[in-house]
């Protein structure tokens, strides 16, 4: 049997396919503003890469932002459960996995049999989050990869006194007529990015290991004042891309849930993974 | 005598020119990098347009966020003074305004003289502003400008409920994969804005006539909805309303030389 997650998220449409022995293959398609036609082109690239192309899924679910419109899915599962399914197979050690993607910022325990506990979740004001830096990097008109590599050598990061993004992005436009360092700039962002998500995690407990997944985990000045601040080593994956979690999660809830129907999975997965909120 | 005003904004910048007592020219241009280019471009446009040259001006005074830098300004006076002066001096009936700006939402209140009594304005949060308008109208698709009249056909508008707008434009975008009718959204933000602006007027305690300036006066959705919730129609100026600090620094700048 043949299994697929189809992650249609803010940023990009991430396909994983797996079968009943291992995993096959995985495809990501980046884009402005999300579509369903993207995860149709994912998909039919994830199956070229597994040498299926043609071949029929037996069961799909999707997850993200347009996990509703994703033509081909047999049921939306929640972000929260892909993401700890998907972090329990690669990482069985993770207890506390903080998410800071495009569409959630949220900060979660599970357990060892990968149930969902506590919960932090940012849901106000996107202050110093994942799309903060994306809106910066916009400012400075560079692109992030660059922008990553050479700030890691920053000796004088820049504070940022506007919490409000957009305030932020204009404070920065200043500084940067003022010729100050851009990449100094970009330290004291991800610096105070960090700072926030580090105030996130201590709204939960702290339990070890901490995975952080999304976007920003990609983000390696962001990781390494996060672990400073947090005092601790983030989880690894084995070199599995931290965007494609969610998808692999979706596959794997498919494949764990092949002998039930779709809507008996719908309402497990309505009932039991949602955690607990904590404000 | 010849009075000028420049309004160095976060987005635009305006100026107005005032002879005698009357209005006789203003001018807008988007804002550039540097305070001190935008505020050069609009008053070499609407000096130029009026045939007249800096030296003849008998005086001028700055207003927003560059205000301090401006060299052809003999001073400068903060927002709230300005658009307080510009409205009542247009409009001697007005004793509230609220102001939509690009990074900035305020409401204030004059006396009957035009003097500031009291006033409310965002300090942290885009919410509310032009700017977050204009990012939830891209998350759309559509132009801010047309964020108005949209609206005007929608049925059933959604409920946006966050207030940050960045947050805001990821339901936009799912709103938008899920095909929900774009007029509905379109109204759906403006409320998402004018219900923040409306938290500061009532913070303030609005007093009749209210009138509207600043480039978000120009959203038909987020004036109506302001006009709805305060239950009076607002005061319309003969000008276009986000010229209004400008012409209200030049009123300022005739006061200061006579």
């Amino acid at each position: 049997m043949i299994y697929a997650g189809c992650d249609l998220g803010v940023a990009a449409a991430k396909v994983a396919i797996i079968d009943d022995h291992g995993d096959l293959a995985f495809d990501v398609i980046s884009y402005k503003s999300p579509t369903p036609q993207a995860a149709v082109d994912a998909m039919a690239n994830a199956l070229a890469k597994a040498g299926l192309s043609g071949r029929k899924i037996d069961r799909c679910l999707s997850t993200g932002l347009g996990g509703k419109v994703v033509p081909y899915s047999d049921g939306v599962a929640p972000d929260k459960l892909c993401l700890s399914r998907a972090v329990r197979r690669l990482n069985p050690r993770v207890r506390t996995i903080v998410n800071i993607g495009g569409q959630s910022t949220d900060a979660f325990h599970i357990d060892s049999k990968g149930g969902v506990g506590e919960s932090a979740v940012t849901d106000i004001c996107v202050a110093g989050l994942g799309m903060f830096i994306e809106v910066i990097a916009d400012a400075i008109d560079t692109p992030l990869d660059e922008l990553i590599r050479a700030s890691m050598d920053s000796r004088n990061p820049l504070p940022i006194a506007s919490q409000c993004v957009v305030f932020a992005e204009s404070e920065v436009i200043s500084l940067i007529n003022e010729n100050c360092d851009k990449f100094d700039i970009f330290a004291g962002v991800a610096s105070s990015v960090a700072a926030r998500i580090a105030g996130l995690v201590r709204r939960i407990d702290v339990i070890e290991e901490v995975a952080l997944v999304g976007g920003v985990a990609k983000n390696s000045i962001v990781v390494r004042d996060l672990e400073e601040k947090l005092g601790l080593r983030l989880a690894g994956f084995n070199g599995v891309d931290t965007q494609v979690l969610g998808a692999y999660g979706a596959a794997l809830v498919a494949r764990e849930g092949r002998d039930l129907s779709t809507e008996a999975i719908s309402m497990i997965l309505a009932e039991r993974f949602y955690g607990r909120r904590k404000q | 005598m010849l009075a000028a005003g420049c309004d160095v904004g976060a987005l635009t910048t305006k100026a107005a020119v005032i002879k005698d007592g009357v209005l006789i020219g203003v001018e807008v241009v988007r804002s550039r990098a540097k305070a001190v280019q935008s505020a050069f471009d609009v008053m070499n446009r609407l000096l130029a347009r009026l045939v007249l040259s800096y030296e003849q001006l008998d005086n001028c005074v700055s207003t927003g966020y560059g205000r301090s830098l401006i060299p052809f300004a003999r001073s400068n006076m903060s927002e709230i003074s300005c658009h307080g002066r510009g409205a009542h001096w247009l409009m001697p009936s007005v004793r509230t305004i609220i102001d939509g700006g690009g990074q900035d939402c305020k409401a204030l209140r004059v006396d009957k003289h035009g003097n500031l009594v009291d006033f409310r304005m965002n300090i942290k949060c885009a919410a509310g502003t032009g700017r977050a308008l204009e990012l939830m109208a891209e998350s759309l698709g559509v132009d801010v400008s047309q964020l108005g009249p949209l609206s005007q056909e929608a049925r059933d508008p959604v409920i946006l409920n966050k207030l940050c707008c960045i947050l805001t434009q990821i339901d936009i975008k799912r709103l938008v994969l899920e095909g929900r009718n774009r007029a509905d959204i379109a109204a759906g933000i403006n409320e998402s804005a004018a219900r923040y602006i409306l938290q500061l007027v009532r913070g303030l305690g609005p007093r009749n006539d209210i009138a509207m300036t600043g480039g978000m006066a120009k959203n038909i959705g987020v004036y109506r909805y302001l006009e709805r919730a305060l239950d009076t129609e607002f005061v319309k100026f003969p000008v276009e309303p986000d010229v209004i600090g400008a012409i209200g620094a030049a009123v300022l700048a005739a006061d200061g030389s006579r």
